[in-house]
């Protein structure tokens, strides 16, 4: 009834009003890719502070190892398919515990490590559905992100993230696109990392296919 | 400055900020910074082909609001977000109120909302015995120092590194230095708390698109995704013009407005909310609530000013405008300062007060040129000054500008009050300026100069040469 009183006074202002065609064609903007996806992938994420590392995936729990040295504990997201047992043989290696996603568990945990469902190229980000397989926390809470994504499912830009964001949010109360880590520029438009999310990041980009 | 401040008129107003040491520097020193990144972000696309869909996206939308906010409705609460239509600022209080009242919530985390400002929600909120905490580094600020936020997107963008030092170091009893990234691990630390222990989140909404049932929250810094993670509640305020069909159009709505706003390409994080938590999910909120407001809004639909709707709160006609980058947002009096508050603040609010705002602009279209979705802001500033005469001013006024209108319009006319003023201003021109006006001149001279009448007029000087 509220929402009929509140639509109907609408309707009444705009009567008359033409309503033009909507667009079907839209342009390029900075955000539309290109064919290297690793390469660019690669290239952007540097440029907002985050780092973005092709791994094979016999070198993955080497590198997670590496990157959890001297960490006391990660948590660690289900939704990491095939790639999970690599990320737990590389923080057991390092010596850091890995554990449940919970908030209390993340709250303190030095990272997080979680799956991600695509990335772009021309941004240097990806997309993570949250969800039993990915908890908020997890990307959000630890100050270190580290992301496992396999190489195919990269996308050259946001023409082709956003034909997909339906489907990948299907069943799911959240969706987030990440960029680098956090940061405010509120002080003077000094750029600070680490504001309330993660103060570094790291996308692990697991390469197809035996090379 | 105190928010008592934002009474009188924009006059008054801008001569106060006009007094602040350093502040237009401060402010034109940003704002050429956010420009230089814009350049920046925009490299290489075809920005004006960009701007041309931003307009017809926002052109189209706005003339079917009703049907999109309907599908956005029927569609929310399909996804299990409860949606409510306010149609005054109070019903969206009302609304926000009770739902904390249902939760007994003592503790309220806020993202960065305009139209939360616009509402006056923390006040009511407060006054009921909340705690509202804005998480925004900037909105922080500004709430700590009891001011009102002076840019839409850079909302302490007045105050420099030693006066927020300053402003923390009383407050909070510690020792920082005025170095940013001190002071910002210290907010961190501090914001935590308050994010684990609040009971609901309130944050803006960027777009709600109206296909998914779904909003997105754009963030550099996280809060947005605090906000809508970690409290028991989550509860959206949204202007209702901020809507898309589908997220197709947000591949070229969103670099217009990460680009316009900060100079970034895509910011760090645009959260997408489609609903509560799921019953397998780890974590988020249980009830999460859209509040779709009018407030005014719905009186611009049908006139010559519906563009102004199509507006998505970049903030770029600030940055760019020349008023705006000497007094500051302040000097607007209103939640929304700079060429779009100009306009929009007297269409929300009435002429009767805010009929200065429109005065409070060159007319030079440098905010039209920047629009990212090409609103003629200097035209709809045109239009509103022409209401406010047609309003307000008296025959006398009338007749002398008509008098002085058909004069200037004659070649001779004008030749005659160039000798005439060149005579006249010799007991007031020092150097080629008028410091100190007499009379209505007195006005004009106090917070700038004139730049005196020349000694010969271009057409001598052409003659002569």
């Amino acid at each position: 009834m509220q929402d009929e009183v509140f639509l109907t006074r609408l309707r009444e202002r705009l009567r008359g009003v033409r309503v033009p065609e909507r667009p079907t064609d839209l342009p390029l903007t900075p955000a539309s890719g290109d064919g290297r996806l690793f390469e660019r992938f690669a290239e952007e994420l540097p440029k907002v502070g985050g780092q973005a590392r092709r791994v094979r995936p016999g070198e993955l729990a080497g590198v997670v190892a590496e990157l959890a040295a001297g960490a006391g504990a990660a948590v660690v997201a289900s939704g990491l398919g095939a790639h999970r047992d690599a990320v737990l043989e590389g923080l057991a290696t390092a010596g850091c515990a890995a554990e449940e996603p919970t908030r209390e568990r993340a709250a303190t945990a030095d990272l997080g490590v979680t799956g991600a469902a695509l990335g772009v190229a021309s941004t240097g980000s990806v997309l993570i559905p949250m969800g039993p397989d990915a908890p908020r926390v997890a990307s959000l809470l630890p100050p270190l992100h580290v992301v496992v994504i396999d190489e195919d499912r990269l996308v050259p830009g946001f023409g082709e993230l956003f034909e997909q964001m339906a489907d990948l949010s299907l069943g799911r109360a959240q969706t987030v696109l990440v960029t680098g880590p956090s940061r405010t520029a509120d002080i003077e438009l000094s750029i600070v990392r680490g504001v309330h999310g993660p103060e570094r990041m790291v996308v692990l980009v697991v390469a197809n296919g035996t090379e | 400055m105190s928010e008592e401040a934002l009474a009188g008129t924009f006059e008054e107003r801008a001569h106060l900020q006009l007094q602040v040491p350093g502040l237009a520097t401060a402010i034109g020193r940003a704002m050429d910074t956010i420009l230089g990144n814009r350049a920046l972000a925009f490299a290489g696309a075809d920005l004006e082909a960009m701007r041309e869909a931003g307009e017809a996206i926002r052109t189209h939308t706005v003339a079917s609001l009703p049907a999109y906010l309907e599908r956005f409705a029927e569609t929310a609460r399909a996804n299990g977000t409860n949606v409510f239509f306010a149609e005054t600022g109070s019903e969206a209080v009302e609304y926000v109120r009770g739902v904390l009242r249902a939760h007994e919530a003592r503790l309220v985390v806020k993202g960065k909302s305009m139209a939360a400002e616009e509402i006056g929600l923390n006040h009511a909120l407060e006054a009921d015995g909340t705690e509202v905490v804005e998480t925004d580094l900037g909105e922080y600020i500004v709430q700590v120092a009891h001011e009102p936020p002076s840019h839409i997107i850079v909302p302490a963008v007045h105050k420099t590194r030693g006066q927020i030092r300053d402003l923390f170091n009383r407050v909070h009893g510690t020792d920082l230095p005025d170095e940013p990234e001190r002071i910002t691990k210290f907010a961190r630390q501090h914001l935590r708390e308050r994010f684990l222990a609040a009971d609901v989140g309130i944050t803006g909404v960027n777009f709600a698109i109206a296909e998914a049932g779904s909003f997105v929250i754009v963030t550099n810094e996280g809060n947005g995704r605090m906000c809508s993670s970690l409290p028991h509640v989550h509860i959206a305020i949204m202007g209702m013009e901020r809507i898309v069909p589908s997220y197709r159009e947000l591949a070229v709505l969103m670099p217009l407005l990460t680009g316009s706003a900060t100079g970034q390409r895509v910011t760090t994080y645009m959260n997408f909310v489609h609903g509560p938590r799921r019953p397998q999910d780890p974590d988020g909120p249980e009830e999460v609530h859209v509040v779709v407001l009018d407030n005014g809004r719905s009186s611009i639909l049908e006139g010559e000013f519906r563009s102004i709707l199509h507006c998505i709160r970049c903030g770029a006609c600030q940055n760019v405008c020349p008023v705006y980058r000497q007094v500051g947002g302040h000097a607007y009096g209103a939640v929304y300062g700079g060429p779009i508050g100009a306009v929009l603040t007297p269409l929300l609010s009435g002429l009767e007060r805010f009929g200065d705002l429109p005065n409070a602009s060159s007319l030079c279209a440098a905010c039209t040129d920047v629009c990212p979705v090409r609103i003629p802001l200097h035209d709809h500033l045109l239009e509103l000054r022409r209401a406010v005469v047609l309003e307000r001013a008296g025959v006398a006024e009338r007749e002398t500008f008509g008098l002085w209108s058909r004069a200037w319009s004659r070649a001779a006319g004008y030749r005659l009050f160039a000798r005439l003023a060149r005579v006249g201003q010799w007991p007031l021109a020092r150097a080629h300026r008028i410091r100190r006006g007499p009379l209505w001149l007195s006005r004009w001279t106090r917070d700038r100069d004139l730049p005196a009448v020349a000694a010969r007029t271009f057409r001598e000087r052409r003659r002569r040469s």
